[in-house]
């Protein structure tokens, strides 16, 4: 129960939420709501066992007989720490939009909890239509989010962000269609169950683009492809960013972004073995120029938060390629740097919120010599840029070093050219940590009228967890990897025999 | 032929003899007390309790497939299941008819009447197995609508569209009634049992058997506005009252495609490949008129006209399959759980539409929505719900319908129909965001001073609960109907 409890228990804090008479009430209880949520997630790792790819905490009810449609949760390594990133970032968002969601309180935090909901679902649903169900269900909560909560083109954003992704998953639905169809062909009853979907073994073609495989391949892959979202598929997140409120933006890039490349883990990888490695060059290659592109385009951004959104186009990049060479260090890679973006972006996210409510501006321009002014956000501000240009003892660099690491043994080129947005990356951060921080006082900063304050306890609390996991992550990657290490090992092992089974059963 | 009538046949058919009471009731009132009206209210229950009546009958006799009346009516499954649909889309209409400003008042059990009359000709059409039957449902149903239409208290707009309906009405029904003669002619039968065996056989060799069939098709895409047959839907829809409008929407297409259907499961399409090449062909450019002139449209129920003429094409898509299955019931029930949850949707936009507008005359256009949120929250979030249900989104019952359809569909290796269907529902959702966008995201004052419209609100907020969550107890009714239908 301990799965479904964590995936429906946000909807009961939302009913609550709307329910609630006294209006002032609504925040410090989302706020508790969300401490007890990330308590609830820490109870899966007292029984979570990191020796076994097997799928754990089970739950599985008939849903919908006639199309073998299963209620069906499970976790396994691959979804172990996305879970923990989801509730343990809630708090803190919460915490975030103490001041800067002023209108529509309880709406706010309504929307942000069924977003919750749909997120942790999409994570740990193990059948085709339950997981549709919650994927396509977090766009409507997002959608409410940036289009209610957001800046002055927050409704071309919104609608951007929600039929570009929608088109792409609708091209999925038929796809899951189709392959019930193809379990009713192998087994003699329609199930949509993933256990089932893996067992098929689906006719490739390698020559022929119209070979089955291929087009369900890449069906699933377009719609994964925008979520993450892969260069030349990316134009919706800098808008989406830009114009989502500072709590919007750090659930779409810590989490959100997350569930498409998630999903290349779960679905694609081990779905289309033979598709995704014959077709693994293209999602390689774009991944590189999502790397290269991403930096260059975030260097010449006059606006702080565009190039922390472009700046996550290239990291998304990396991402792809680790998973894409599907080797030990790439995939572990991969998922860990899931993570470290969830951690910086959705930290650096935090901070430019933090400065925003201060000056109403985001023009790099505009600031400069902040360093002297608010030592203390600076200090936090240069350690999350450190994460996020992967230096050493940070986690961004165990992430980065492992699939560079993973890439280098599949293909030396491309790891060639993704060394380069390392580079770039370093580039892009100090120069604009320079430009804002050091330097002659910008007009914003100077400004008599408008003395800057630095951190309050409040922007405290919600920054030293942050910097905090950076530093495991960067110093103990073991403690983090061995939870995934089994599910990962299996992956690799049998790419093109997988086959989970669940822990307990024969 | 002998015409003896026994008690079975009188069973059987007692839900239309119900309501046919039913709609008598008021009028002789009315008459009774010297021409003059009884309270709306009271009408209003008796309607609702004819309504109620009538399925009650149509549950406890109807559904096991008897015939009566010599194989002129049947009460299957389809019948039963699209009855239910339409007698409550009917009373839905009823309740908004109650208090919308263009119907209440005087002439209201005149307008009762005429609604109930409509109701007993769908129900006929439904349970018809006879072509001719189906002519005489169909015109009942529409003589009572144009006369509906043109009775609203709105002086231009309404008549007008009354009379468009009418004149492309009787255009539809001529050119149905054409091709029942061609079969008649053809293969010397109008009872669809009897063509049921050799309708695949006639449909491969006779051209002027075929050439009935198309006519007949034709007929009912009048009917349920496949483009490009369509034209009259977006200006009566808008012309229409609104409580007509919903009525038109919902139970006059709900059994237009049950009637529809009875005549594809005769297998035409099994007999003719070019017949279903050009319903394929009709359901692309459906689907795609309707999505795409929807997008441009300011007025509210214009935009839910369009947006019905696309729900169409998603219909003949799982109609499609229906008519090339083995087996059909499959497909069938696919369509028919559609019908429903279209219709509860349609019912509860359509009656937000009714519940803003102020005077008869009014018309209301999307920006009217700016700032409803802040004044009506809840319905507000009612009227979100339909929009995203009708765009399909999980877990409402649209997204659920969506997929049983184009499960059907796939299943029967129309693919390519169905990649066109869901890509269609990628543009509809635009213009179903947009009113949400007004509501929730643009500062305005949406004027609900007036909205006192209680019975409505209920219908509204009754209707958005059944959206949102019967699509996840959708399994054991559609299993339910699927088995009716065998």
């Amino acid at each position: 129960m301990i799965l479904s409890t964590l995936v429906f228990l946000p909807v009961l804090f939302a009913l609550i939420l709307a329910l609630w008479p006294q209006k002032n009430m609504i925040r410090p209880m989302a706020l508790v709501f969300s401490l007890i949520h990330f308590a609830v997630g820490l109870i899966v790792f007292q029984d979570f066992d990191t020796s076994t790819a097997q799928l754990q905490f089970v739950e599985k009810h008939m849903w919908i007989e006639k199309f073998g449609i299963q209620y069906f949760l499970a976790m396994d390594g691959i979804s172990f720490w996305l879970v923990q990133l989801t509730t343990f970032l809630a708090p803190l968002i919460i915490l975030a939009s103490w001041n800067s969601i002023s209108e529509k309180v309880r709406g706010f935090h309504i929307c942000f909890f069924i977003l919750q909901s749909a997120m942790l679902g999409s994570f740990l649903a193990f059948d085709a239509i339950l997981f549709y169900v919650f994927w396509e269900l977090s766009l409507i909560p997002m959608y409410f989010i940036v289009g209610i909560w957001g800046g002055s083109r927050r409704i071309y954003a919104t609608l951007k962000f929600f039929i570009y992704t929608m088109a792409g998953s609708v091209l999925m639905l038929v796809a899951i269609i189709y392959m019930m169809y193809l379990t009713q062909q192998a087994f003699g009853q329609m199930s949509s169950n993933l256990l089932d979907f893996y067992k098929l073994s689906i006719p490739f073609i390698g020559s022929d683009f119209f070979s089955m495989q291929t087009l369900l391949f890449f069906a699933f892959a377009l719609a994964f492809a925008i979520k993450v979202p892969l260069f030349p598929l990316h134009t919706w997140l800098p808008d989406a960013h830009v114009e989502a409120p500072t709590p919007g933006s750090v659930v779409l890039a810590g989490v959100m972004l997350k569930m498409g490349t998630f999903c290349y883990m779960r679905w694609v990888l081990p779905l289309f073995p033979e598709a995704s490695e014959y077709w693994a060059w293209i999602f390689i290659m774009l991944g590189v120029i999502g790397i290269i592109y991403g930096a260059l385009v975030a260097m010449v951004q006059p606006d702080i938060k565009k190039l922390v959104a472009y700046s996550s186009v290239s990291h998304m990049g990396y991402i792809i390629i680790g998973l894409f060479v599907m080797n030990h260090q790439g995939l572990q890679g991969g998922l860990y740097q899931m993570l470290n973006h969830g951690i910086s972006t959705g930290a650096l996210f935090i901070l430019i919120g933090m400065i925003y409510e201060r000056t109403h501006s985001r023009e790099i321009s505009q600031y400069g010599g902040l360093a002297s002014v608010l030592p203390n956000f600076t200090i936090f501000f240069f350690i999350i840029t450190l994460s996020s240009i992967a230096v050493p003892l940070t986690n961004g660099f165990v992430g980065e070093f492992l699939i560079l690491l993973g890439v280098y043994k599949a293909s030396p080129w491309a790891a060639g050219f993704a060394v380069t947005g390392v580079v770039l990356g370093a580039a892009y951060m100090l120069w604009m940590f320079k430009r804002v921080f050091y330097g002659e006082k910008g007009p914003l900063v100077a400004d008599e009228k408008h003395p800057l304050i630095d951190l309050n306890v409040r922007e405290f609390v919600i920054l030293v967890p942050f910097v905090i996991m950076v530093f495991v992550m960067g110093i103990f990657p073991n403690h983090f990897l061995k939870y995934s290490e089994a599910s990962i090992d299996y992956l690799v092992k049998n790419k093109s025999s997988y086959q989970l089974t669940i822990k307990g059963e024969q | 032929m002998n015409f003896t009538v026994d008690m079975g046949d009188l069973l059987l058919t007692s839900p239309l003899i119900a309501l046919f009471i039913a709609s008598l009731i008021p009028l002789t009132i009315k008459v009774l007390k010297g021409n003059i009206e009884q309270k709306p209210i009271a009408t209003l229950t008796q309607a609702l309790l004819g309504i109620i009546a009538a399925a009650g009958l149509l549950v406890s006799f109807g559904g096991e497939g008897n015939t009566a009346f010599n194989s002129v009516l049947v009460f299957d499954g389809i019948t039963l299941w699209t009855g239910l649909i339409a007698l409550a889309a009917g009373a839905g209409a009823l309740i908004l008819m109650f208090e919308n400003p263009a119907t209440r008042g005087t002439q209201f059990s005149e307008l009762i009447f005429l609604t109930l009359s409509s109701i007993l000709g769908m129900l006929i059409l439904i349970s018809a197995l006879d072509l001719l039957m189906i002519f005489i449902g169909l015109e009942m149903m529409s003589l009572s609508l144009y006369l509906m239409i043109g009775m609203s208290h709105e002086q231009r707009l309404s008549k007008e569209s009354a009379f468009k309906y009418f004149v492309l009405g009787s255009f539809a029904s001529a050119i149905f009634l054409f091709g029942i003669s061609f079969i008649f002619g053809s293969s010397g039968q109008t009872n669809i049992l009897q063509l049921l065996e050799s309708t695949v056989q006639l449909a491969q060799g006779n051209q002027l058997f075929l050439f009935g069939i198309v006519l007949v098709t034709v007929g009912f895409c009048f009917k349920v506005s496949i483009a490009p047959f369509h034209a009259w839907t977006p200006d009566v829809y808008q012309g229409a009252p609104t409580p007509h409008t919903a009525f038109m929407a919902t139970a006059v297409k709900v059994v237009s495609f049950a009637a529809f259907l009875r005549i594809i499961a005769m297998k035409p399409l099994v007999g003719s490949e070019s017949l279903f090449d050009i319903l394929q062909w009709l359901a692309v450019i459906t689907m795609l008129v309707g999505n795409t002139a929807a997008i441009l449209q300011n007025n509210l129920k214009r935009m839910l006209a369009y947006s019905s003429i696309a729900h169409s094409g998603y219909l003949l898509v799982g109609l499609l399959a229906a008519g090339i299955s083995n087996n059909g019931s499959f497909a069938a029930s696919g369509v028919i759980f559609y019908l429903f949850a279209y219709s509860l949707m349609t019912i509860g936009s359509f009656a937000l539409v009714s519940m803003m507008e102020k005077t008869e005359d009014h018309s209301l256009d999307v920006d009217d929505l700016a700032g409803f949120a802040k004044r009506r929250p809840a319905l507000a979030l009612c009227f979100s719900i339909f929009m995203l249900s009708l765009a399909g989104m999980p877990p409402s019952i649209g997204f659920f319908s969506k997929f049983y359809l184009f499960n059907a569909a796939i299943g029967e290796g129309l693919i390519w129909l169905a990649v066109w269907g869901v890509l269609n529902s990628v543009i509809s959702v635009y213009y179903y965001l947009r009113p949400i966008v007004v509501m929730y995201m643009r500062e305005g004052d949406a004027d609900v001073s007036h909205a006192g419209h209680f019975a409505t609100a209920i219908t509204i907020i009754v209707t958005a609960a059944l959206t949102l969550l019967l699509g996840v107890v959708s399994g054991p009714l559609l299993a339910l109907v699927e088995a009716s239908l065998v």
